[in-house]
């Protein structure tokens, strides 16, 4: 096990770099960040000054030199749009994003395993059809209609909850509501097919015959081999949402990564999406480690 | 059981809720469309800054009326005057003191105009002074002479737009703004909230509003929402869809000027007859009502009909297709290849509707003949096509364009569009660059006449371009407020003008 996740470390370390030195260029390629944080009738020289200012006069593998320079000694440099360290931007926004994202993937997968389980337990039952219809719906569903009804409705008309921002617990109530929705539909419908699978096994019907009763054949028996193919789904939804979620982030204004990010490319303030890229490839290689050690403990021959 | 005791907790919790929303009658919270970057004065000339700075924290020396017809006023210059020989000099205003309690003087001044021109920041203002050089030298605390080269006519309006900063002031962008202003920075939460309170020692009439919080929200139906359910007293730059409540929304004229910018470079619109053709071929009326807000007008100029020496004898080309189908066939006789393409560079968000409005001006030209197709591009990419050096095209680019003068003078706008070397211009007339010279270099009356002269040759002789709409801003304001946006909400938000019924 040790062994995999070394494995892992080193190969992810690689992708970590090679995601740098694209990631550099490639930004570079979408024109002067002076063009947009100057005014439209901004004179040359003006033009000329910001990018003496922020090195991008130099020539661009010097650039690339003393960003990785810097890189090295944790150094991100400074957000062109805001004077302040990239890196001190990111992780303010990322202090927002970690906890929704941790919230709303807890919420959706002990739902989605618990329905899904249980709808492909009492499979063609009226549970199950219930639970297959709200998930095709909540998998199909538009987060921005969504989150903008979700604010008519429980903000403007009843009054319950506040339409936007993140002073309060409250606050958060829409946002996780409205991002749990996807991942929810998709990850139980990965629970109840791939649990009709296991159900059908003959250690199910050995263990009915033993007269086991029906919540533990689910949670205890079945369960746990029906969850690989569950722990990919829901590594991959998880790491969509380290990235952000940018529709929520947006009609919410709440301040996460995602929003952050299109910003900053659409600034061009290339340190900061820099700093972001670099940040979250970091949180989805910690987690892919964790969805690693989530096999071993699931499947002993991965363990091995 | 368990359905009705979360029932009980949700309306329980709304009432909870709702004391932690309550404020004191007299603050008020002010839900912007875009969060500020930064927060430096002499960066509130970028509209997002200045909607929280401008007059707020930082003061000017100068003003424009834009509610009522008093031109330039006094802020913390009492007077001005023409010394001659490009000199101007400015009495300021005794008894003065900034938020960090230290005095304002004619050396502060002098300082706020060094970190414009610094060379180890990039301040926005300096844009108004890209070819003038100015001298200060201090008289006294309360007098400052100012000298441009060349004489700049315009120099008291120009100092409307430079913020004053205490002498203390660091040569790099500050987070924490000092002003003269009614208000005082108490909290900056990035991403969240920007909080200004008022100020006891502040030199002017205190203003009703005590407390003002600004929040950042990009999507127009939340920012109307926010003010419907009672959680934000202003919201500006909402959309036509979404302002239906006529109690709260305004409509008003946002000085913003849509056009297409034609390159007189290129063939086939260097043709006059052709860049007539496509004048005649927009049904402008059309936009509006049904894409564009009711509210929005015909434009005739680049600049609002607010501005000096706006001419009211213009008017806005009929929508004619026969006479556009007749100019591009006399065109096409006298050899010019009338077929060549025409792209529409438009850029996505510019405005509500813009691709909606760019659709409907290619099918309109396409109507009487252009070959005319779209290209919705970025504003990074926009950019690129409708400043100088344009890309090299098969036939020619229509920009479509927003332009933005609440500013009072077209100087501000005449010379960048319109100018032999102007970055945005697709002129190249020598009449145009001597009216351009002589107007910016007169004063009065003769200025007005100047730049009126110059909008009608603009319009009518050379037709340089395709003007189409002077644009309308919608706002939603709670009706708690006695509060009229105007023309100047793009660019400030005087707190100070805010009153409660």
């Amino acid at each position: 096990m040790t062994k995999l996740i070394s494995q892992r470390a080193i190969a992810s370390l690689l992708s970590l770099l090679g995601l740098l030195v694209l990631v550099f260029f490639l930004s570079r390629l979408t024109g002067d960040p002076a063009a947009l944080f100057l005014p439209i009738d901004a004179s040359e020289e003006m033009k000329a000054q910001f990018r003496a200012l922020n090195g991008l006069d130099l020539p661009l593998l010097e650039q690339f030199g003393r960003y990785v320079w810097d890189f090295l000694h944790l150094d991100f440099g400074q957000s062109l749009r805001k004077a302040r360290p990239a890196i001190e931007v990111v992780l303010e926004a990322y202090a927002w994003t970690l906890p929704l994202a941790l919230i709303t993937m807890t919420l959706v997968v002990i739902a989605s395993i618990v329905l899904g389980a249980l709808a492909a337990f009492n499979v063609g039952g009226f549970f199950d059809r219930l639970v297959s219809i709200v998930s095709l719906v909540a998998a199909s569903a538009p987060d921005f209609w969504i989150a903008i009804v979700a604010i008519v409705i429980f903000a403007i008309n009843l009054s319950w909850l506040p339409t936007s921002g993140v002073g309060t617990p409250w606050h958060w109530i829409l946002p996780i509501a409205v991002l749990f929705i996807r991942p929810f539909g998709l990850i139980v419908q990965v629970v109840r097919g791939s649990m009709l699978g296991a159900l059908s096994a003959p250690y199910v019907k050995t263990a009915r015959a033993k007269g086991v009763r029906n919540l533990p054949i689910i949670f205890v028996h079945t369960l746990r081999n029906a969850m690989l193919p569950v722990i990919t789904v829901i590594g991959d939804q998880a790491a969509a949402m380290l990235n952000g979620a940018v529709i929520v982030e947006t009609i919410f204004g709440f301040p996460g990564i995602g929003k952050l990010m299109i910003d900053s490319i659409l600034q061009r303030d290339f340190n900061v999406v820099l700093a972001a890229i670099m940040v979250t490839a970091i949180a989805i290689f910690l987690m892919n480690i964790l969805i690693d050690i989530a096999y071993g403990l699931l499947d002993p021959r991965i363990r091995h | 059981m368990i359905f009705k005791q979360i029932l009980v907790a949700g309306l329980l919790a709304s009432g909870a809720i709702a004391p932690a929303m309550a404020q004191s009658n007299t603050d008020i919270t002010v839900v912007l469309s875009e969060e500020l970057d930064l927060v430096d004065p002499c960066m509130a000339t970028r509209s997002n800054i200045g909607r929280v700075i401008l007059q707020n924290i930082s003061e000017t020396l100068t003003e424009l009326d834009v509610r009522g017809d008093k031109g330039l006023m006094p802020r913390l210059a009492e007077s001005w005057e023409d010394k001659g020989d490009g000199t101007w000099q400015f009495k300021l205003r005794p008894g003065v003191t900034f938020s960090d309690g230290t005095t304002f003087d004619a050396n502060d001044v002098k300082h706020s105009f060094d970190r414009v021109f610094s060379d180890q920041m990039t301040c926005e203002s300096a844009r108004y002074f890209a070819d003038t050089e100015l001298s200060f030298t201090v008289v006294d605390d309360t007098t400052l002479d100012v000298k441009a080269e060349p004489a700049q006519p315009i120099l008291p309006l120009l100092m409307s737009l430079v913020t004053i900063v205490p002498s203390e002031t660091p040569m790099e962008f500050v987070r924490d703004p000092i002003g003269t202003g009614p208000y005082a920075m108490s909290e900056w939460t990035a991403g969240q909230q920007i909080v200004l309170d008022r100020r006891d020692d502040y030199w002017g009439d205190a203003p009703a509003v005590t407390k003002a919080t600004y929040l950042f929200r990009s999507e127009p139906a939340v920012r109307a929402g926010m003010v419907a359910a009672g959680e934000a007293d202003i919201a500006p730059q909402i959309t036509a869809e979404v302002a239906d409540n006529k109690a709260t929304d305004f409509s008003y004229l946002n000085s913003e000027t849509v056009y297409l910018r034609i390159d007189g470079q290129d063939a086939p619109t260097s043709d006059l007859r052709v860049r007539q053709a496509l004048n005649a071929a927009i049904e402008r009326e059309a936009f509006i009502g049904t894409v564009l807000p009711e509210g929005t007008e015909l434009a005739v100029a680049m600049v609002p009909p607010t501005t000096l020496g706006w001419n009211p004898d213009l008017s806005p080309p009929a929508f004619d297709p026969e006479l556009a189908k007749t100019l591009l066939a006399e065109a096409q006789a006298d050899g010019i290849d009338t077929s060549l393409p025409i792209e529409i560079v438009a850029r996505t968000e510019n405005f509500p509707n813009v691709t909606e409005v760019a659709e409907a001006l290619v099918q309109m030209l396409n109507e009487v003949g252009f070959n005319a197709t779209l290209r919705m591009v970025e504003v990074a990419e926009h950019e690129q096509y409708y400043s100088k050096p344009y890309p090299e095209s098969e036939g020619t680019r229509l920009v479509l364009a927003q332009h933005d003068n609440s500013r009072g003078d077209p100087a501000f706008s005449m010379f960048f569009k319109y100018n032999s070397e102007g970055t945005q211009s697709g002129v190249n007339d020598p009449k145009v660059d001597d009216l351009i010279a002589r107007a910016s270099a007169a004063t009065g009356d003769e200025r007005a006449a100047l730049w009126s002269e110059l909008f009608a040759y603009v319009h009518d002789e050379i037709v340089a371009d395709v003007l189409l709409f002077h644009m309308v801003g919608l706002s939603r304001v709670s009706e708690r407020l006695d509060f009229t946006p105007t023309i100047a909400t793009n660019q400030q938000l005087q707190l100070s003008e805010i009153g409660f019924k």
